[in-house]
């Protein structure tokens, strides 16, 4: 009974939970669309590039990887209260990208190096410029190859942006702390909270895979 | 620079111990994830029915939702159920339920990557399937998994950190508790990024040798190379 | 005499220490198809690769219509666009069908207008009798359907010279044919054309000279007639003959 009471107290918060919703996808996409433009340009930089710019990247994705998320967040904030003012909402974004162009530039240069050596060559035999042969050639088929591990790599962003509760954005995470400590419901409110990041993570997984097949190349295995 | 080495050396006594929390933190969680891990993959790939689907269930369920909720439904939330739980014990079993729907993943990968003709080689042989899971293809599997386990091994060292959150006092809250001391924050983080740094290279260097030790010339799971 | 559009000088080329090209020099005239032979591993393909500049030679120089091309100073992806090139395994673009693999090289290097450019690639394609697969996707065609695509794809260039790297040997018996049927077309339209291939079949109706490399240099050069019935030297001999007996029992095979 005392339960059934607060449950709904919980329910009747739904509405609230679902405005954080809406702020941990502006974090979720901009932070992918930053790391995922970061990434790319240092798989490309790893793969084709030389000397000092391809060390950057290699020492870059073997650094970030390293730090755990955390640090890398406290570290854009207290920079921000130092030198420059970054407020947390673009604390995390920024953070969440850092962290997340490490990742996928390891996914981008994997997908970059299976595509067979034959490609590129035939590129440049037909007079195309290297960059031509990365852009027209390379990219389209090894971002195709890239959507599965990218995904995956997205709902791990997705997940993450739930430490901006560390900083107090008020996303989906920190709302459901402050439902729970409104309606004293921790369990239940934890749940919903669970709940509405698995839904958001199974939408896009599938919504991923319609993509990959939608983009797929015909007849040609994986 | 000679005073920032002293500041090092005047916090390091601090964050030595925060470090050491991490790794208990690590090591209960790795080990809590193997030992739920495993039988759920093998319950996902040889299951059936509701075995089968309760072990879907139990990873994508885990896999799909932040290792903070999960936290906190342990921490702030069992207590509801008259479960309560110190921060620590907490935290290893938050993070320990996290692993173990990756590990699950990983060993069923790697499951599946031996050959077919293994298991029907071992029946052939007049074992049963338990005894050919068990004798055959555990044994090949366990040694696919090291690289994606020993990349586990990095992350659960570096998430960790997420204990923080509700005040374990590992490396991340030592750092922070520092922080509040000193009031210097970017230098105080800037060494607890290079313990991170440190501590992980040399976990995965010896990774990497074990690896190398309990390699079975010209095997490897496809895909992997 | 006609005039020679590619001059090869004294190339030199070293793999891991390993000497694959020693000094080797060869002319090419216009209209001229050469066919290269000799064993694995005597620098063949390298010496394509070479011409074109996939590989950089340790030595030597490449006269292009009597330009030097100089790595640095020469426009090297203008000098491909002059230089057609067919790979052994096609290298076709696996996500552009047939009629964009053709195009693409127009489009993006020649900046050719997008409407004019498919107009050519539909020409070149029909060329090679693959009208119909204009609109397939690499991975749904034969290799031999595959490898003429290769060639509408270098032909849309409108190269000066043709490059063939063994273009039949990664093909299954019965698809060499209509490769080879397109590559005699092309010669009897007079296209210039350097060609590595064991088809002795080929060579023989085909080729104005036959060019036996061995070691990393020429060892012996001539007409089909001279090199199949009358070789100056006894190794030249005896590879024409091993060949000959090794392509008979590969066809005999195919019957069975």
């Amino acid at each position: 009974m005392g339960l059934n009471i607060s449950a709904n107290k919980v329910l009747a918060s739904i509405p609230y939970l679902f405005e954080g919703v809406g702020i941990t996808l502006e974090i979720t996409i901009l932070a992918l669309l930053l790391g995922t433009l970061l990434g790319l340009v240092l798989a490309i930089i790893r793969v084709y590039g030389s000397g000092a710019f391809r060390q950057f990247a290699v020492i870059y994705s073997r650094l970030v990887r390293s730090l755990p998320l955390l640090v890398i967040l406290f570290m854009l904030y207290f920079l921000g209260s130092e030198i420059i003012d970054i407020p947390a909402f673009w604390a995390i974004i920024l953070a969440l990208a850092i962290h997340s162009a490490a990742y996928q530039s390891e996914i981008f240069r994997g997908a970059i190096q299976s595509i067979s050596k034959g490609q590129m060559e035939a590129a440049l035999a037909l007079g195309m410029s290297k960059y031509q042969g990365i852009f027209y050639v390379i990219l389209p088929q090894a971002l195709r190859r890239a959507i599965p591990y990218w995904a995956n790599e997205a709902t791990i962003v997705l997940k993450d942006s739930s430490l901006a509760y560390a900083l107090g954005v008020t996303e989906l995470m920190r709302r459901g702390e402050y439902v729970s400590a409104r309606t004293s419901q921790p369990l239940i409110t934890y749940i919903v909270v669970g709940l509405i990041y698995l839904l958001l993570t199974y939408v896009f997984t599938k919504s991923m895979a319609r993509v990959e097949s939608k983009v797929k190349i015909p007849g040609l295995e994986r | 620079m000679i005073d920032h080495i002293q500041y090092f050396i005047s916090i390091w006594p601090e964050l030595f111990k925060g470090l050491v929390v991490s790794l208990e933190l690590s090591v209960g969680a790795l080990l809590l994830g193997l030992v739920i891990g495993l039988p759920m993959a093998l319950m996902r790939t040889y299951g059936k029915g509701i075995v089968k689907a309760f072990a879907v269930g139990y990873i994508e369920l885990i896999r799909g939702t932040p290792m903070i909720v999960q936290l906190f439904l342990i921490y702030y939330g069992l207590p509801d159920l008259g479960i309560l739980l110190d921060r620590v014990p907490a935290a290893i079993i938050a993070l320990g339920i996290n692993s173990s729907a990756y590990q699950a993943e990983y060993f069923r990968g790697a499951i599946l990557s031996i050959d077919e003709g293994q298991g029907l080689a071992a029946q052939a042989l007049g074992m049963t399937k338990q005894q050919a899971i068990l004798n055959i293809i555990l044994p090949q599997a366990l040694r696919l998994v090291i690289p994606p386990w020993s990349n586990e091994v990095i992350y659960m060292v570096k998430y960790t950190s997420v204990a923080f959150l509700i005040a374990v006092p590992e490396l991340m809250a030592r750092g922070k508790m520092i922080i509040s001391q000193t009031f210097k924050p970017l230098e105080t983080l800037f060494w607890v990024g290079v313990i991170y740094i440190i501590v992980l290279s040399i976990i995965a260097k010896v990774v990497d040798i074990i690896e190398k030790k309990l390699a079975i010339p010209g095997f490897q799971m496809s895909g992997e190379d | 005499m006609a005039k020679p559009i590619l001059r090869v000088e004294n190339i030199h080329k070293k793999f891991k220490g390993t000497e694959v090209l020693k000094g080797l020099s060869l002319t090419v005239y216009e209209g001229e198809v050469v066919v290269i032979i000799g064993p694995s591993g005597t620098g063949k393909s390298t010496l394509l690769r070479c011409i074109n500049r996939l590989t950089e030679p340790d030595s030597g120089d490449v006269y292009l219509e009597e330009q030097k091309i100089e790595p640095g100073k020469t426009n090297l992806n203008y000098i491909r666009q002059q230089i057609g090139m067919v790979f052994q395994d096609f290298n076709l673009f696996n996500h552009l069908t047939a009629l964009q693999n053709v195009a693409i090289g127009p489009i993006k290097v020649k900046k050719m207008d997008k409407q004019k450019a498919y107009e050519l690639a539909r020409k070149e394609l029909a060329r090679v009798g693959l009208a119909d697969k204009a609109a397939n996707y690499p991975a749904e065609l034969s290799g031999g359907q595959k490898q003429r695509v290769a060639i509408a794809r270098a032909l849309a260039m409108d190269p000066k010279i043709m490059l063939f790297d063994e273009p039949t040997s990664a093909l299954d018996p019965e698809l060499i044919g209509e490769v080879l049927e397109v590559m005699k077309d092309l010669a009897n339209a007079g296209m210039t054309m350097v060609v590595v291939s064991h088809e002795m079949g080929f060579a023989r109706e085909a080729a104005d000279r036959i060019v036996f490399l061995e070691n990393g240099v020429v060892a012996e050069m001539g007409s089909p007639e001279k090199i199949f019935n009358n070789p100056e030297k006894e190794r030249t001999r005896e590879f024409i003959s091993k060949i000959t007996r090794l392509n008979s029992v590969a066809k005999d095979r195919e019957v069975l």
